[in-house]
């Protein structure tokens, strides 16, 4: 069983999927019953959601395709 | 005409681009700096081409590369000691500063995520030790996992870990900052008592 001092020690690595499976299904099984854990994990998962989206940059692809094609054509 | 390598390079190339321009604009902070940091890698990556083992993980292959050629084109500037105040060295935790904000209570902390600005989330990146924002883009925006952000930048998985960790509290120190400048944290909140 998992209390709550193990879900935030494991928090990192359950948000970033490198939990093996069965430290995957103890932690979760932990947030089944265990409302601030669940709310607190949500949010960050949440979070890291919300960094991806919004900071990834949205670049035309017809830009990048004639900056590639500029690029190969230097390589000459 | 291009050469059969050359098409073979752009087509493996491809795919990546649009990561690594948005990658290089966060490590660089200016379109200019972005487009020559992108061009010196693909240069330094056509030319090693010979290197790259086929069906291997040509993602984190080209990202390695991006890595290498930044670090060496602004070795001085990134050897100047980024400072971090005082308020800095704690620990902070987005989650648990919104759940101690009494004009929070009632509304939910995940709108509050969907409230930030495109650009408050880009300024915070930007703000980041150059070794935090590495490891955070890596990891959150491009999805590496942490064995390849290890062999990346050269260092052990252990290394990812805590600088994943660290720039993740400083980011979110940063949001919650931003969130307070932008008003949507306002000037009455309390701590719960
Ligand atoms: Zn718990």
């Amino acid at each position: 069983m998992y209390d709550c001092a193990d879900i935030e020690r494991l928090a990192q690595r359950y948000v970033d999927g490198k939990l093996n499976d069965e430290e995957k299904m103890l932690f979760e099984k932990h947030l089944e019953y265990c409302l601030p854990c669940d709310k607190k994990i949500e949010f960050e998962l949440k979070l890291k959601e919300i960094i991806r989206i919004k900071a990834k940059e949205k670049f035309n692809p017809v830009d990048l395709e004639a900056k590639l094609m500029d690029f190969v054509r230097k390589l000459n | 005409m291009p050469t059969e390598r050359q098409k073979e390079f752009a087509k493996l190339i491809e795919p990546h681009l649009s990561s690594l321009y948005s990658t290089a604009l966060r490590m660089t902070h200016n379109q200019n700096d972005a487009e020559d940091l992108v061009q010196d890698t693909l240069f330094k990556a056509f030319r090693a081409l010979d290197q790259y083992q086929k069906n291997t993980n040509f993602r984190a292959w080209i990202f390695r590369i991006l890595v290498n050629t930044f670090i060496t084109a602004y070795r001085k500037a990134i050897k100047q000691p980024q400072k971090i105040s005082y308020d800095d060295m704690e620990e902070f935790f987005l989650y648990k500063r919104l759940d101690e904000t009494v004009s929070l209570q009632e509304t939910n902390k995940e709108e509050f995520l969907e409230s930030l600005f495109e650009d408050d989330v880009k300024e915070a990146l930007d703000n980041l030790p150059y070794q935090f924002r590495l490891v955070v883009l890596l990891c959150d925006v491009e999805g590496f996992s942490y064995n390849e952000i290890a062999n990346i930048i050269d260092a052990p998985s252990g290394t990812v870990m805590s600088r994943l960790y660290r720039g993740r509290r400083l980011l979110q120190r940063y949001l919650w900052n931003y969130a307070k400048t932008r008003g949507y944290i306002t000037d009455d909140f309390k701590k719960k008592s």
